[in-house]
């Protein structure tokens, strides 16, 4: 009975501090691809991944900190392939680069390589790493830092 | 997010109950721990599997690993069976690096003495010292540590490289000393740089650190070997235009480096995904690497042998991400290890040839493991190479390869 209680005090917490909410990172595991998919079935989204030990990531965060200004509605997934348990680190991190509030992802797998293996295959842990998808969910990948011009091409063509 | 609630419940009283255990070691509940400070939190408490290994003359297998901030020293009279008692390297916890590109590093000279190595995490991202500490008693107890990058400045001294010849000593890192110096004076950097400090009293001193190369990439393991009485390094470079392929060079040779891969592998980032190399009696030198370049994907082995690079060999399956290759030559064995992951189990396969990298045996997969797994290591054991492989389920396993056949798949 406890339990269950406390479970709906969570999910109120949760309903009712949409902002707090966005300091913690949502588990992002080998189900998760899929479920993103089904998400955004029939909508194009951006699928990127970051880590706190990456240090051509911190441009990149930059970079989707200043699109969201003019485009608060880019269908952004961010995902740290760190652990949840560095929540508080990840989320200074995201303060620090201007990207405070927003919704984001954490590798919630002890074996990085299974959610890896669920996105893509032959990724090897290089990162940054981008996934386009269109509306049909195409997926073209990037590593490394990803370009402003590469990001405003991808709004024009699939975000008016 | 289509999320099941018990995994979101589960996952809200985690965060609960970490996040303000995390942060009571920052001083305070209101205050927001700074990222470096995290992680040295965390590195301090973990029991990470990233291990090195080696055989002393006698036959003894000798590992290091990190718990709780201490690098430990263990010994097996059996082959790995059985290791006895932890030894203690650094008498005080550090953060220190142990995490698949960064793990300590252990060597023991002909004489018995063991020379351990580390990174130490620094507050800020990115950041480290190189540390180093021996044991001239056979293991029983070590010298206090010392830091061996001479520049302190809070900026990046990582990913150690530690080889050992007689009373000569060498460790190789990427230093972020440069870099420093040019941005503050508002020009770019391209990478990191490679530095080197060498001891030739068996590491009772360092001389001076020396520079060694410029644009390094920042984030990719060096590795050291011994080429004759040269010490040879090879690390991925940056080359213009940011092209990340690999270069090799004898350290203290007046030769510039080489580039030994023409892959052209263009990125704004880091792999964290070195190469590994390995010289046979012969002075012919075994390479392994990765790439994702225009001209070739996935791990590539090739030889340099009287000055002519042999045509890059692929391996591994990258469907499975074939990664984190090693490279040993044993006589006339050379071995390649690497690892894959399935879907649901990793797993170490290696690859033999008898004639010095000539003619290729088929591949072989030699262990799985289905829980958390370090990179293999290759050891040598006279003339003979070993296994070694470390995961969370299984712990430390070692194994002689030689004769190794499909045969002996598990």
């Amino acid at each position: 009975m406890i339990a269950r209680r406390l479970l709906v005090f969570f999910l109120a917490m949760c309903l009712a501090m949409p902002s707090r909410a966005a300091d913690l990172p949502r588990p992002f595991d080998a189900a998760t691809p899929a479920a993103l998919a089904r998400d955004f079935a029939g909508k194009p989204y951006i699928l990127a991944f970051w880590s706190l030990e990456c240090v051509h990531c911190q441009g990149e965060l930059r970079l989707f900190a200043r699109q969201l200004k003019t485009r608060p509605d880019l269908p952004l997934v961010l995902v740290a392939a760190d652990s949840p348990e560095l929540a508080p680190a990840i989320a200074a991190r995201l303060a620090e680069v201007g990207l405070d509030p927003v919704a984001h992802w954490a590798f919630a797998d002890p074996l990085p390589e299974r959610v890896r293996f669920a996105v893509d295959r032959k990724w090897r842990g290089e990162l940054p790493r981008t996934y386009f998808f269109d509306a049909a969910h195409r997926a073209k990948a990037i590593t490394g830092e990803l370009r402003e011009a590469q990001l405003s091409a991808w709004v024009a063509e699939n975000h008016k | 997010m289509r999320l099941p609630l018990g995994l979101l419940v589960l996952f809200l009283a985690l965060l609960l109950v970490l996040v303000p255990a995390a942060r009571a070691e920052h001083g305070g509940p209101a205050a927001t721990p700074a990222p470096g400070g995290m992680w040295a939190a965390r590195m301090k408490a973990a029991k990470p599997l990233a291990i090195s290994a080696a055989f002393d003359e006698r036959g003894r297998l000798w590992l290091v690993r990190v718990e709780r901030g201490h690098v430990l020293l263990e010994v097996s009279e059996d082959g790995g069976n059985r290791f006895a008692e932890p030894v203690r390297v650094n008498p005080e916890p550090e953060a220190v690096s142990a995490d698949g590109e960064n793990r300590p590093k252990l060597a023991i000279a002909a004489n018995g003495t063991v020379h351990v190595s580390w990174t130490v995490s620094l507050p800020r991202p990115y950041t480290g010292h190189v540390r180093y500490s021996r044991s001239t008693d056979g293991g029983r107890s070590f010298s206090t540590p010392v830091t061996v990058n001479d520049d302190l400045a809070e900026v990046s001294h990582r990913f150690d490289a530690l080889a050992v010849d007689g009373d000569r000593v060498v460790l190789a890192w990427l230093d972020g000393r440069d870099r420093k110096a040019a941005l503050d004076a508002g020009r770019d950097y391209a990478g990191s740089a490679l530095y080197y400090a060498v001891s030739s009293d068996g590491g009772a001193t360092f001389q001076a650190n020396r520079h060694f190369a410029e644009h390094t990439c920042e984030c990719c393991r060096v590795a050291l070997g011994w080429q004759g009485d040269q010490p040879v390094a090879l690390w991925r470079h940056v080359y213009p235009g940011d092209i990340r392929d690999f270069a090799l060079a004898a350290l203290d040779g007046a030769a510039a480096p080489r580039r030994v891969s023409d892959d052209d592998w263009l990125l704004q980032g880091c792999p964290h995904h070195g190469g590994a190399l390995s010289a046979d009696a012969k002075g012919a030198l075994h390479l392994v690497w990765y790439t994702q370049g225009k001209t070739r994907q996935g791990l590539f082995y090739r030889r340099l042998e009287r000055d002519v690079l042999s045509e890059p060999m692929k391996f591994g399956n990258d469907e499975a991400q074939a990664g984190h290759a090693t490279v040993l030559a044993t006589g006339k064995m050379v071995t390649l290890a690497w690892s894959e992951f399935d879907g649901k189990a990793y797993s170490v396969w290696i690859r033999q040839s008898p004639d010095g990298g000539r003619t290729w045996q088929a591949p072989c997969r030699i262990l799985t493991s289905e829980g958390a797994a370090d990179y293999p290591l290759l050891v040598a054991r006279g003339d003979q190479s070993w296994l070694v492989w470390n995961s969370e389920r299984e712990g430390v396993r070692a194994l002689p390869l030689e004769g190794a056949d499909s045969g002996a798949d598990s």
